[in-house]
């Protein structure tokens, strides 16, 4: 109870943090953040999927994009609010996830990675070639949330997503279902012998968290006024990856912390645009090599140092013999 | 169907082909409620098969599978063991990444029960098998002996069990060990009237625990009875030490 609270308290500060952050940065920053909490809910919905429950999904951004497009397309083509846009786009993924997750129920690892990531192409070039409806390259000009481009309540926006999906993903693994999904991911065929049905957790899965990065779409869209397919390459999937894996695979503070940390070192190296990719892919080989399980399981190395530093009993002298 | 109604397991002319191999041919077998059934046979007689298609694993191609009058044959694992059909695996296939007490808790809140319940349950049975102790360490820790003794202990905490289905219980476990399973097993089978399918190569535990012993060779049914009949039936004999 009292490791709860100490824990509680911690991430009770860290929102204080983030709260009050703004007022110390410049609009840019607050820009640079308000995108890193978006990664946020990308990542720590993906790590949903792909982590806890083992289905390595490459279509996850994809499901942002339709967020995104079909809000926007809502609000411009049939002239709903742009509230009613979010929740349709929401709902949209939700419903193609759904088809797509039962699809893909048969298959696993590379097979279904190769399936997700075949669906996003689908979905990225039809949406690139079809100029009359979705714009084409050209992209969308989405309404504006706030009707401003001022970052300030777009960082309050996406931050208060991010934590709404933190706590709904932390809700479900601390349930019985988060019991289902690992026990998914460890031994499917195991599972379903112990009376766990796989189909629907696997597809109620890939639901949440695609209804999470549908819902985290269509609010990008809105914040930056501009929708284009670049929001569906293959890319974007590759970063929200690296940021689960080095923020800490199967935890739930790990694809957040890897999601604003790098998004942060990204922006630092802004400069060195070049240098910057070949840093990150540095951290990904070190941090691959030497610690899996990410910064999470860094700090937890460290607090197991920290700690046996601290209950290390002198060592024994040695037993001296007589030589007489 | 009068037949069906005195059997708890009504395995009826069963056939599984896998391509051009048969590996189940027209087996029949009924196993009556409160027995423990043993199942023996040489390598590759198809008794994990016959498991396998009684749980749900694998679909039957021909004939059916009842348990208590209902057919099974055709419905999800899932839905199997919610009925009360439990097995375990010949390689012990516990969630290497989750606790011994989580991996205990899945059967029980699949089937309903809530965190508390289940716990309470966890923790009691966990207490039987001497594993409480290891109740926090991932599943990944333990020996091959406690990873079998675990999901052996996994399967108990199904609150409708009925039937439990064993692949290989004793094969490579530590004398201790088997000493809890056999427990386990004899408390089970006469505190709450578990019924027992046992496989097993070690036929003096055969012959201590079971009632009735059927053995399978090349995937059919070549002699049922007890271990003094089974033993000296000829096909048996030619079916251990004939080519």
């Amino acid at each position: 109870m009292q490791i709860f609270n100490l824990k509680f308290s911690g991430l009770l500060l860290l929102l204080l943090v983030a709260i009050f952050l703004p007022f110390l940065m410049t609009d840019y920053w607050r820009y640079v953040f308000s995108i890193a909490y978006y990664y946020t809910i990308m990542a720590a919905s993906w790590n949903l999927l792909g982590g806890y429950t083992g289905q390595f999904s490459l279509g996850h951004h994809t499901f942002a994009l339709i967020g995104a497009y079909t809000s926007t397309l809502m609000i411009l083509k049939a002239g709903i609010p742009l509230w009613m846009g979010i929740l349709s786009g929401t709902i949209l993924t939700i419903i193609v996830s759904f088809v797509l997750g039962f699809l893909c129920l048969r298959v696993r690892g590379i097979y279904l990675a190769l399936i997700t990531w075949a669906f996003a192409e689908v979905v990225r070039v039809y949406i690139r070639m079809d100029y009359v409806f979705t714009g084409g390259d050209r992209g969308l000009f989405a309404p504006l949330f706030f009707g401003t481009t001022k970052p300030l309540p777009y960082y309050y926006l996406f931050l208060g997503v991010s934590v709404f999906a933190i706590i709904l993903i932390a809700a479900i693994m601390r349930s019985r279902i988060g019991y289902y999904f690992r026990a998914i991911r460890n031994d499917e065929v195991a599972a379903r012998a112990m009376g766990v049905n796989t189909v629907r957790w696997k597809v109620f899965a890939f639901m949440v968290a695609s209804g999470l990065a549908g819902l985290a779409g269509a609010f990008y869209g809105h914040s930056i006024g501009l929708i284009s397919p670049v929001l569906g390459e293959f890319n974007e999937m590759a970063m929200i990856i690296i940021f689960v894996v080095i923020g800490g695979m199967r935890t739930q503070a790990g694809p957040v912390l890897g999601a604003i940390s790098i998004r942060y070192l990204m922006d630092l190296l802004r400069e060195w645009s070049e240098i910057r990719i070949i840093i990150l892919s540095a951290i990904v080989i070190i941090i691959m090599r030497f610690f899996n399980g990410g910064l999470m399981e860094l700090f937890k190395r460290a607090k197991q140092w920290v700690q046996q530093k601290g209950i290390k009993e002198p060592v024994p002298a040695y037993p001296q013999i007589d030589q007489k | 169907m009068n037949n069906h109604r005195r059997h708890l397991l009504n395995v009826e002319n069963v056939v599984k082909d896998f391509g051009g191999l048969t590996a189940v041919n027209h087996v029949s077998l009924r196993v009556v409620e409160g027995e423990i059934r043993g199942l023996i046979g040489p390598n590759a007689s198809g008794k994990t098969t016959l498991i396998n298609l009684i749980t749900g694993i694998y679909k039957v191609t021909g004939g059916g599978i009842y348990f208590s009058e209902n057919r099974i044959d055709g419905l999800q694992p899932n839905v199997i063991a919610s009925m009360g059909i439990m097995r375990t695996f010949q390689i012990s296939r516990v969630f290497r990444d989750m606790t011994v007490l989580e991996n205990m808790m899945v059967p029980a809140l699949s089937q309903g029960q809530t965190m508390l319940e289940a716990k309470t349950r966890a923790e009691e049975l966990l207490e039987f098998a001497l594993l409480s102790t290891l109740k926090g360490e991932p599943a990944k820790s333990l020996s091959g002996g406690q990873n079998m003794l675990l999901q052996i202990v996994r399967g108990f905490m199904n609150k409708y069990l009925r039937l439990y289905i064993m692949d290989e219980p004793f094969a490579g476990v530590h004398q201790s060990i088997k000493g809890i399973i056999l427990k386990a097993i004899k408390t089970m089978n006469r505190e709450k009237g578990i019924t027992f399918m046992i496989i097993s190569h070690e036929m003096t535990t055969i012959s201590n625990l079971c009632n009735q012993i059927s053995v399978l060779h090349k995937g059919e049914i070549i002699s049922q009875g007890t271990m003094e009949e089974v033993a000296n039936d000829p096909l048996v004999i030619d079916a251990y030490l004939g080519g």
